[in-house]
């Protein structure tokens, strides 16, 4: 059973990275400009460079060749020369990849460490006050246009109150060389620098993007583990733990917080996806020298190789990460198997 | 949850006269319902009933603030802009573009949605495979970036952000609309419908698409509280509304110098964003509340 389940989860994630691929190959012909400049990132070669640039990326064969060509060089982390800047897209994403990740991993991180006990706990006091404020505070944050909410707290905190800076990773005061590009990886490999004092800037950065960008993950995480947590309430196993003379701590302990949190754990991998779009947006307004940064200044730019690695990078990333999450809920959850074989 | 209720009471209303009776009592989302007519209302007729034409300009009245303020003017509720245009008649032209278009946008979703998610749910094998997972691929691309793809292949534009947007809502909305369709497909009222010699279409008519239209709703409640945010973050990162277009998020990030200044400019249309997508999420929230009830009766 569960073999079954994850040939046909195979075959779909076969299937979406294929049509990724295709997606992305194909956005070379449909990008304003000239198929050759777009595929190379070489703009005016000359023309024994083009000769030799309409041998290298088979550009009088069918589209098949070009395709599987194509493939083979993303295969070989040959992405193409960025049109801006004239490096390679690929160094690019693996240079600014880990600190949108950093940021949304840790944004993640806070959504989970808030969103799931505060869900638990209107649940808990299902029609009571808690849960009312809980879900009164979530609805608003639900509702909040993140751009703007970024620009209140920056107004708050940054302009009235200095309490914290307003862009960038880290002050420029401390230099941490490179190694890993997670920043506060780097400093504690680096063995806490400046006697610690970059690890608390790097922090003191890393606050107001972290809150802002897990503002939305968090009150969906409440809303979904309280909707989850109430349904497993009503299931009659519930009913009979309480027969037996439970209190309500045992009961959601022992009972109900297993069960309930199974679905939250699918609902968290699939928030990649939103999650780098907001972190796109928070990116652009603290100044945080993420991919998602880049991409928009791509396109300010008109720089399609920086934008095909991007997307193919991004995507790659969310695809992956959903397909995590959803075995992860499989292994956890039998019944997921049996009943569903794969299809969503 | 009683199982015997036994002071029961017949009630004969119609389904829908019963969801208005227990959606009016809750008021939030009534509130909710009343700002939503409100903005729509707002969207068709603000062309007509602003005070001021959006590029009208006054030299005399530069950046001044909303009328409540000691410096402010009477004759500019909201106050005025840098270039001495009136902002309360900017934003009320702003519900047109990022209100209503919103609406344009998610019942475009809802409709395909529910076409492409019906056969998927009708349809059986590699058929419905396909049509479910026609268009997966935009779920994994975040949509912002999908906007900026389709943005850079068709150049930037408030139509084209329209587009993007459809496109990124487009699939989840399949997926849901398929699994309420497979659910209703599943009881026995169906299966007895069946039985009776209806075809597939009187099935789907009569049978499915009555039962499941209140979920609809609520899917495009979530379609539009989505479009709203991403029309106006596309403005505000200037790919979408490109200014003078009045779009919120637009009019925002053209205001952004003026933070320190004006700081009127930048608070009120983020503010009308918040007030529209909370409308939109406590109708939403209301009806998804109406609609669990239901199944418990």
């Amino acid at each position: 059973m569960l073999f079954e389940y994850l040939l046909r989860r195979l075959s779909l994630l076969l299937f979406m990275v294929f049509t990724l691929t295709v997606f992305t190959f194909s956005l070379s012909y449909l990008f304003p400009g000239e198929l050759l400049a777009n595929v190379s990132g070489q703009v005016n070669p000359s023309f024994s460079q083009s000769q030799q640039l309409t041998e290298k990326y088979h550009l009088n064969e069918g589209v098949i060749v070009q395709y599987l060509a194509f493939l083979q060089r993303i295969l070989h982390g040959d992405w193409g020369v960025s049109l801006s800047s004239g490096q390679s897209v690929f160094d690019h994403v693996v240079k600014l990849f880990p600190a949108t990740l950093e940021l949304c991993v840790y944004a993640l991180g806070v959504a989970i460490l808030v969103g799931i006990p505060s869900g638990i706990v209107a649940s808990a006091y299902h029609k009571r006050w808690p849960e009312k404020v809980i879900n009164s505070l979530s609805l608003l944050g639900f509702s909040v246009p993140i751009f703007w909410l970024a620009l209140l707290l920056i107004m708050i905190f940054c302009l009235g109150l200095g309490l914290f800076p307003m862009s960038g990773r880290i002050g420029l005061l401390y230099e941490v060389e490179p190694i890993s590009n997670f920043i506060l990886l780097d400093i504690v490999l680096q063995g806490f620098p400046y006697q610690g004092l970059a690890f608390v800037d790097a922090l003191h950065h890393l606050a107001l993007p972290t809150i802002v960008l897990a503002m939305y993950p968090t009150t969906v995480l409440i809303r979904f583990t309280r909707d989850s947590m109430l349904d497993v309430l009503e299931q009659n196993y519930i009913k009979t733990a309480r027969a037996k003379g439970l209190n309500r701590r045992q009961l959601i302990m022992h009972h109900a917080l297993r069960n309930a949190l199974l679905p939250v754990i699918k609902q968290i991998g699939l928030q990649f996806s939103t999650l780098i779009t907001l972190a796109m947006i928070t990116e652009v307004i603290f100044s945080w020298p993420g991919v998602g940064r880049w991409l928009i200044d791509s396109i300010y730019q008109r720089d399609y190789p920086a934008i095909q690695g991007g997307l193919l990078a991004v995507s790659m990333f969310v695809i992956l990460a959903n397909m995590l999450a959803e075995f992860s809920h499989t292994l956890f959850d039998p019944i997921s198997r049996n009943q569903a074989h794969g299809k969503v | 949850m009683a199982k015997f209720s036994l002071f029961s009471e017949e009630s004969n209303r119609s389904p829908l006269s019963r969801l208005w009776r227990k959606f009016k009592s809750n008021h939030p989302a009534l509130v909710g319902l009343w700002v939503f007519v409100a903005l729509t209302l707002l969207a068709i007729t603000a062309p007509f009933i602003a005070p001021y034409g959006i590029n009208q300009q006054h030299g005399d009245a530069l950046l001044l603030p909303p009328s409540w303020h000691d410096l402010g003017d009477v004759r500019f509720i909201l106050g005025t802009d840098d270039l001495g245009r009136d902002v309360l008649s900017r934003l009320m032209n702003g519900a047109t573009y990022t209100f209503g278009l919103s609406i344009i946008a998610a019942l475009v979703t809802t409709l395909i949605g529910v076409v492409l998610g019906t056969f998927a749910g009708i349809s059986k094998g590699l058929r419905s495979s396909l049509l479910n997972h026609l268009l997966d691929i935009t779920l994994s691309i975040p949509s912002l970036l999908l906007a900026i793809i389709i943005i850079a292949v068709l150049g930037p534009g408030l139509l084209n952000t329209v587009w993007a947007i459809i496109f990124a809502l487009l699939p989840q909305h399949v997926h849901s609309v398929r699994n309420l369709v497979v659910e209703e497909l599943s009881k026995d009222y169906i299966s007895a419908f069946r039985l009776d010699g209806a075809s597939k279409l009187q099935i789907l008519v009569r049978g499915v698409l009555p039962n499941i239209y209140e979920h609809i709703v609520v899917i495009f409640t979530m379609a539009l509280s989505t479009a709203i945010l991403d029309i106006a973050a596309l403005g505000f990162l200037k790919l979408g509304a490109q200014p003078p277009t009045t779009e919120w998020g637009a009019i925002l990030a053209e205001n952004l110098s003026l933070i320190y200044l004006a700081p009127w400019t930048v608070g009120l249309p983020g503010v009308l964003l918040f007030i529209a997508v909370l409308s939109t999420n406590l109708v939403g929230d209301g009806l998804r509340q109406v609609l669990k009830g239901r199944k418990v009766d």
